[in-house]
């Protein structure tokens, strides 16, 4: 009857902006309209300077979430160095199609700086492993229609890492508040060249 | 002292009490006929037709969207009835608007609305569950009905009459797809504080003590834990906020601003329409209640 | 338990291909009234002013069937120049709907002026409206309305309607296909939602800010941004956008293109 998208509810959205780049997600985990949680985040590190962000089923957010983190570490074992927020994304791309015919009911979105290159990246996926490679923001979960129109709205080009963090969290709060299955208080990161910034957003808790 | 004990062991004396057959006829005779007043879909089965379009818990795909989902709660004590109620509306998860009035003045339209000042309001309260047009129209049509009763009788209605009209019609559109659940509040001279739950099914209960909508066991757990009948009006008041504030927490499709109400014999005193966000903050921060909530990374 | 225990060479639920026999009688075919032609509205009110605006585009599935059919109409004026009117109504969902309803409004709106010899106020034609609504009840208008004027005291007046009729006098209000990536926005922009004042406090203690009534320009240019963000997340929204403005000099009308792809 109900999807096993909507079933848990969350929202994660990811920016960028000049040298940098932004990740945040809700940290509601609900059963329906039974808030059972209200502190879950959806996002996971897996190198410095490389996140990924989870929204749907949660049972498959952390067993999906727990499987890059044994992937990226065999990774680094293998190859003695940090994986690359592109490298990453091939592997989610790869590793979720996998699943195509029984696929974990995750959106997953990765946000980073590459340490090679210097350039921020992200992207988004279904959830079978099709990459959406943006330029501008990705959005994701039960609010991303409303992530949408917020970010279309307040993103503009080269926000530098204060304003961007500004543009990320009024975007991802007020879309929040417009769906009664994310909220209840936010995570955000801002990700600059050699130096990441976690913060805890107050929101509502309705 | 007796007073007070036998007020709050009676039932009220007049929830039986109706009109002569002479006055039910005309009552009758003045109720909208069903099938003129309301346009049919020409198909055989109406109901189930409307169920297609709008119901969006059968047929998640309904062209239709209705706002739902709602905490209300009512509950008589020493002081009269406090009424208080969330204002949130949704479609889906989809929230269609975080102010909704869900408590709507029964009593002349003139005197219905909400002027500022302290000024007791003569007249009853109906809270809304359910589709917010049915209770916004059927309510308003019972101000009517009770501003007529008021002229034809030149004394207010009972609030066990007026609970009664609403749940005679609710039971004439039985399976029409009505979606109701309201509480009627009112302290009359005849009656004292009275309280009634009626909705969509027919059902019609006086009680003390009613939550109704998706939050409602949430309000019950906090109101059930903390309800006696000799609370002060500070502490009923109180008592209203915090049990809604709880359902607005926990359940998802309840939420923004707590509408407050006091119904005593001079009629109903409003206090407030508040937003929940920062009640929230200071009952975590000053008082170390849900402790379950994040405030530092 | 049936069809584990064996297969019922009568049971007619896999099997051929030939056509099925049908139980003798009536047959009713399903009934469905409805289309969608997208698009969506929005109005926002201001000190002396009301605005409402909309897309032109109207849509049916992935086809587009117009790029200029209007969903904001003045109510109660001249039939061909709408002049004299004093109302605007705006309405998105199923356009044959929408204008049905139009069309009621404006013939209550036109004979209260000729029974009463006064324009009808806002408040009242709001209360007629959505009684106009609900008396399709059980088979109802596919409908978001918003109706827009200005109140008693000249200021500006918005209403939000659900099918149905339930309605409420709000500051703005969007509806429609885009109304889920347009309301949050304007949530954010217009009532200042989860905006503080920077460095009225520290942590808990910082102070909200209080939204207050937008200059008309700048309402302009929001309803510009949330139309031309909307554009390019939505595929029913496009074309053109239709902006009315009530003041107490008269209805103004700006239309400004938008994306046509």
């Amino acid at each position: 009857m109900s999807s096993p998208f909507d079933i848990n509810g969350g929202a994660c959205v990811a920016m960028v902006g000049k040298d940098c780049v932004a990740i945040a997600c809700d940290l509601r985990l609900g059963m329906q309209a039974l808030t059972v949680s209200n502190n879950f985040p959806k996002i996971f590190n897996f190198a410095p300077g490389t996140y990924l962000g989870l929204t749907g089923l949660a049972t498959d957010v952390s067993t999906v979430s727990d499987l890059f983190r044994y992937k990226v570490n065999m990774y680094r074992l293998r190859e003695e160095r940090h994986i690359a927020p592109q490298t990453l994304a091939n592997l989610v791309s790869s590793s979720l199609y996998e699943r195509r015919f029984g696929p974990y009911f995750v959106s997953p979105v990765i946000a980073g700086i590459n340490n090679t290159t210097g350039k921020p990246f992200i992207c988004g996926f279904d959830s079978i492993g099709c990459i959406d490679f943006a330029k501008d923001f990705i959005v994701s979960g039960t609010a991303s229609d409303q992530l949408f129109g917020t970010c279309e709205g307040l993103w503009e080009p080269d926000l530098s890492p204060e304003n961007l963090f500004e543009t990320i969290s009024q975007a991802l709060l007020s879309a929040v508040d417009r769906d009664a299955l994310s909220g209840w208080g936010a995570q955000v990161y801002i990700i600059e060249k050699d130096k990441v910034t976690q913060r805890l957003l107050k929101g509502r808790q309705d | 002292m007796m007073d007070q004990l036998v007020r709050q062991y009676s039932r009220s004396p007049h929830q039986n009490e109706f009109y002569s057959e002479q006055e039910q006829h005309d009552l009758t005779e003045g109720l909208p006929p069903l099938s003129l007043k309301f346009s049919l879909p020409p198909v055989a089965n109406h109901s189930a037709f409307l169920r297609a379009m709008t119901d969006d818990h059968s047929n998640p795909n309904c062209p239709i969207k209705l706002a739902h989902g709602t905490t209300t709660l009512a509950f008589r004590f020493q002081g009269g009835i406090i009424v208080c109620t969330d204002s949130r509306a949704t479609a889906g998860s989809w929230i269609a608007s975080q102010t909704v009035k869900k408590v709507i003045p029964v009593s002349r339209l003139s005197r219905g609305e909400d002027k500022p000042g302290s000024e007791p309001v003569p007249g009853l309260l109906g809270t809304m569950a359910g589709g917010a047009a049915d209770c916004q129209y059927w309510l308003r049509y019972l101000s009517q009905q009770c501003t007529l009763h008021e002229i034809r009788h030149k004394r207010r209605i009972t609030v066990a009459a007026a609970s009664k009209i609403l749940a005679n019609l609710t039971y004439a559109y039985k399976g029409y797809g009505l979606s109701m659940g309201t509480m009627l509040a009112g302290v009359t001279p005849q009656e004292g504080p009275a309280l009634y739950y009626i909705d969509s099914d027919g059902t019609r209960l006086p009680g003390n003590m009613f939550c109704v909508g998706s939050g409602q066991t949430f309000a019950y757990g906090v109101l059930d834990a903390n309800y006696r009948y000799d609370l002060t009006e500070e502490e009923a008041l109180e008592l209203g906020r915090r049990s809604i504030l709880a359902a607005m927490h926990r359940d998802a499709y309840s939420g923004g601003f707590i509408n407050l109400y006091h119904v005593k014999e001079e009629g109903w005193v409003h206090h407030g329409f508040n937003d929940m966000n920062p009640i929230f903050w200071k009952t975590k921060l000053e008082k170390g209640e849900f402790s379950n909530v994040t405030s530092e990374l | 338990m049936a069809s584990i225990i064996g297969h019922n060479p009568h049971s007619n639920s896999i099997g051929y291909s030939f056509s099925q026999p049908t139980n003798a009688g009536n047959k009713e075919h399903s009934f469905y009234p409805y289309t969608d032609n997208g698009g969506s509205v929005l109005g926002i009110t201001g000190k002396d002013f009301a605005v409402l605006a909309g897309d032109t585009r109207s849509t049916s599935g992935y086809n587009i069937n117009s790029r200029y059919v209007p969903k904001v109409f003045k109510i109660g004026g001249d039939q061909e120049t709408g002049e004299g009117a004093h109302i605007l109504l705006s309405v998105v969902g199923f356009a044959a709907d929408g204008l049905a309803l139009k069309e009621r409004l404006d013939a209550v709106v036109k004979m209260y002026k000729y029974q009463h010899g006064k324009p009808m106020s806002v408040r009242a034609c709001a209360q007629r409206l959505s009684t106009i609504l609900y008396g399709k009840r059980f088979f109802p208008y596919y409908v978001q309305a918003i109706l827009a004027g200005l109140d008693e005291e000249g200021k500006g007046a918005l209403y939000g309607y659900d099918p149905v009729g339930s309605y409420e006098r709000e500051q703005c209000r969007a509806a429609g296909a885009a109304s889920s990536l347009i309301m949050p926005f304007l949530d954010n922009q217009v009532n200042l939602k989860n905006q503080y004042i920077p460095g009225s406090g520290e942590g808990h203690a910082l102070e909200a800010k209080k939204p207050e009534p937008m200059p008309r320009d700048t309402v302009e240019q929001v309803v510009r941004d949330a139309f031309t963000s909307a554009v390019e997340r939505h595929i029913e929204v496009g074309d053109g956008l239709q902006m009315l403005i009530i003041t107490a000099d008269g209805i103004e009308e700006i239309y400004h293109p938008l994306k046509k792809d």
